[in-house]
């Protein structure tokens, strides 16, 4: 029977941040499934949009002095519009072909905002407000920071939304329509155009509130949605492409595994060691690619 | 007979340059079921989707109600009361049974309870699994979906591209019999067909067509009867 | 002419030379066998690692420094990327493109973690320093110059003996793969067993490009070839090459490489707050390069069929 102290340690330093970092995934994954089943490409500036997203609610939050939090809905809705320029300059010229060159324009557009935000903001490590911040304490050991609670919630949150959003609205049916047969969408008279546009302005807003949520729970830095980049995807994959709250689900299980996995689980020292922790990651998912690329719970196969 | 509702004339075209079609000539009826029926490669389903829109014409033109819709994209088709069943991909296979019927009636803004109601009158099969996802129908099931989908915009004419392609023919019975249960509903019905005896047998008139070209035309007793038509083009299930 | 200019040409050259070494291979990999790899870095790593590790004197706080002639450590980073290159490809041929970029940049960032972490081997993120040049005992520039003309020379036997290969009884089974896949397999080609070849072979050659490139600069670190921008400005060249052959990856080779060194010469002109900021101008303009060229001069990329008509109606 191990002592409450042990397993209050272990959910306040590995079990929550596996879920905060879930869900940081899962916001992402979101979306990049959204656009892999509507649009057919895997989008590689993914995680560059996060990266804006986040700089955007740091002018929010140098600018007129909001937490960041309540900058997301700024951030967001500034993405948003961006991810459909984009779209409209780099990748609509592109919809009738074959979509690994539209991989190759995301390559490109990853490089452009990437760019543009060092060339914008600089490339120093920044934050959106100084200071130590201190936990709260329940139970009289579980220490929780209270940014984590916010993250974990909102996420939940929109999650539940996306989910009304797909099933009960009339948008939300027509992008399963067109992630399912677009030809058979377009018939039936729904505008795959609108529909796009649509998927663009949503995965630009979750991109964009998971990359403040970075910010919120480590630092802003130009690498930052980069380096969420292989995770998301792993997640997007692991849930099944075009199921976009498995992919959710596929970024909270991952987030986990990958804080759990540095957990002493047998002897002294941590079972991955933290160095080699972002490659966990990419290594499920790779593995995934080669025995399973359908996913966890069976999605497509591209 | 008033004028036909769809009439298309000397179709000429087919897949990236080549020539499938070399001038053919379909016309329906507001209240018949047409059948176009022919050997492999004969551009039947060609044929019918150039009268779609979704290959390109060299020539030829298509009217419907009078109004020329020659090279017209299938979304407004659907909008004019044209409704069309492709052969394959033709159900959203995550969506169910009711969120199919849904999309089917996506440009309508008004109520469609009742229009519904009649869908699952017509396919009762299709009430008791109006919650399950299309893709885990059986093929019948799933080509009741089909139809379904497409009828809930009210259409004057139906097309379908081999409705009862892989099914037994048990299903296949039911399925003519609710195509023909359409068109007594008063919806015109251009169908292509492999099981051209059985589609031939409910239907008003055929178009049997080879390389291109019409070869035959006549009411369906007719090619039925007829020996040359029969033997050459009609060998099959019947 | 000053000498600076005359350096500034010589390296120009050079560096164009081995961007083209390495736009020959990404050209193999996707020109001959159809397969996306956006992993570039991670075989450019390869070969440049295996050599410093080899060719570099005795070094007491890594493993290596065997002191080895250099093109022993060249020929055993070839190796080394050829070889994983077959792995990969023989793994992850089945892969629709888009997985297979995302599988190839995970492998190229798992490997950058192991280069990053395993620093009794790599050197960590300092690197490996002081690695040996040929022709570096010769006086300037005239060392320079002979090995501009070993890359160059490099260049061009590669150029041959790759147009030979297309010509060859064996590149017309690669063409008849990459036209019609299912034909081929038909015609009873083992086809795994053809691509992964090939894309073994490109990654040896990328696998060269990074050994010659180590020995240029003589430095390598995990992050000193920005694996990103390296990645990128091969199919950047490759794909302003136009039509993925391999005259276009020479050709695209140069023109880029003349675009992004000389931009970088004009900001040197600006001052010193402005310099940083450049990189990123630069790297932004080179992106929107892509773009442009995608746009309008992609068509030869890929051989796009027509759509085929369905089975029971062709003809």
């Amino acid at each position: 029977m191990p002592d409450w102290s042990t397993v209050l340690d272990f959910v306040g330093l590995y079990l929550i941040p596996g879920l905060v970092t879930g869900s940081i995934y899962a916001l992402g994954a979101i979306g990049v499934s959204l656009l892999f089943g509507i649009l057919r490409f895997a989008h590689f500036a993914h995680g560059d949009l996060m990266t804006l997203g986040a700089y955007l609610a740091l002018s929010v939050v140098t600018g007129f002095g909001w937490p960041a939090l309540a900058a997301v809905p700024l951030a967001a809705a500034g993405t948003a519009i961006i991810a459909v320029g984009l779209d409209r300059a780099f990748y609509r010229p592109f919809r009738q072909r074959p979509t690994i060159i539209s991989v190759i324009a995301s390559f490109g557009v990853m490089l452009m905002i990437r760019s543009a935000v060092q060339l914008i903001w600089g490339v120093q490590s920044l934050e959106y407000k100084s200071g130590i911040e201190q936990p709260l304490v329940f139970f009289d050991q579980l220490r929780i920071q209270e940014r984590h609670i916010w993250i974990v919630g909102a996420t939940g949150l929109l999650v539940l939304a996306l989910h009304l959003l797909l099933t009960r609205s009339r948008i939300g049916r027509a992008m399963r329509a067109v992630s399912d047969e677009p030809d058979l969408a377009r018939v039936t008279g729904i505008s795959t155009e609108r529909v796009i546009q649509f998927t663009w302005l949503i995965g630009g807003a979750l991109a964009a509130t998971s990359g403040v949520f970075i910010g919120i729970d480590s630092h802003i830095d130009s690498y930052m949605g980069w380096n969420l980049l292989l995770p998301v995807f792993a997640a997007a994959i692991l849930g099944g492409i075009g199921q976009p709250i498995g992919a959710a689900a596929g970024g909270l299980a991952l987030g986990l595994i990958e804080e759990l996995s540095t957990y002493p689980w047998i002897g002294d020292n941590p079972l991955v060691s933290p160095d080699y922790k972002t490659g966990l990651a990419f290594t499920i998912m790779v593995a995934l690619l080669i025995w399973r690329p359908t996913g966890l719970l069976r999605g497509r196969q591209f | 007979m008033s004028a036909p509702l769809l009439e298309a004339s000397k179709l000429v075209g087919g897949y990236g340059g080549m020539d499938i079609l070399n001038g053919v000539d379909i016309a329906v009826g507001s209240t018949e079921i047409v059948v176009i029926v022919g050997p492999n490669g004969a551009g039947k389903s060609t044929a019918m989707k150039a009268i779609v829109g979704l290959i390109p014409l060299k020539s030829g033109h298509v009217a419907f109600a009078g109004e020329d819709i020659t090279g017209a994209a299938p979304e407004h088709l659907t909008a004019r009361g044209i409704a069309y069943v492709p052969q394959e991909r033709n159900v959203f296979r995550t969506l169910t049974v009711q969120e199919n019927l849904a999309m089917g009636a996506y440009l309508r803004r008004d109520d469609i309870g009742p229009v519904t109601a009649q869908i699952y009158e017509l396919f009762p099969a299709l009430k008791d699994k109006r919650r399950q996802r299309a893709g885990e129908l059986s093929g019948g099931q799933r080509q009741m979906v089909a139809i379904g989908r497409a009828l809930m915009n009210e259409p004057r004419l139906l097309l379908l591209d081999e409705p009862t392609v892989g099914l037994s023919p048990k299903v296949i019975e039911e399925i003519f019999e609710r195509i023909q249960a359409i068109n007594g509903a008063g919806v015109g019905i251009l169908m292509v067909e492999q099981n051209a005896r059985a589609a031939l047998t409910i239907a008003h008139r055929g178009y049997v067509l080879a390389t291109g070209r019409n070869r035959f035309t006549d009411s369906a007793e007719a090619l039925l009867a007829n020996r040359d038509v029969a033997e050459a083009f009609l060998g099959g299930a019947g | 002419m000053d000498t600076g200019m005359i350096l500034y040409l010589l390296s120009l050259a050079t560096m164009t030379g081995l961007y083209a070494i390495l736009t020959l291979g990404l050209n193999l990999q996707w020109g001959f066998a159809g397969m996306f790899n956006a992993g570039i870095a991670g075989f450019f790593a390869i070969g440049a690692y295996a050599t410093s590790i080899l060719t570099t004197p005795p070094a007491e706080d890594r493993f290596g420094g065997f002191d080895l002639p250099i093109p022993l450590g060249l020929a055993a980073g070839v190796l080394l990327s050829a070889v994983l290159g077959y792995a990969i490809a023989r793994i992850c041929l089945r892969l629709k493109s888009d997985y297979l970029a995302i599988a190839t940049i995970g492998i190229a960032e798992i490997l950058r973690l192991i280069l990053r972490n395993e620093a009794w081997m790599t050197g960590g993120n300092r690197g490996i320093a002081g690695i040996p040049r040929p022709f570096e005992d010769m006086e300037q520039p005239w060392g320079e110059l002979c090995f501009l003309l070993l890359v160059a020379g490099i260049v061009v036997v590669l150029y041959v003996a790759i147009e030979r290969a297309w010509h060859s009884p064996w590149g017309r089974v690669m063409r008849a793969i990459r036209e019609n896949e299912e034909a081929a397999e038909a015609a009873g080609k083992d086809v795994v067993a053809f691509r992964a070849h090939v894309f073994s072979l490109g990654a040896a050659v990328m696998g060269l490009a990074g050994g010659l490139m180590a020995h240029y600069l003589k430095f390598i670190g995990p992050d000193a070839t920005e694996p990103i921008l390296t990645t990128f400005l091969a199919w950047v060249m490759l794909i302003a090459g136009g039509s993925g052959n391999n005259r276009g990856a020479v050709l695209g080779a140069g023109v880029i490489w003349v675009i992004w060194s000389g931009t970088e010469l004009l900001t040197q002109r600006l001052p010193p707050d402005w310099q940083t900021r450049s990189s990123y101008i630069r790297v932004f303009l080179i992106g929107l390069l892509l773009q442009i060229v995608l746009q309008r001069f992609s068509h030869g990329l890929l051989p796009e069929r027509p759509p085929r008509p369905p089975e029971s109606d062709s003809g």
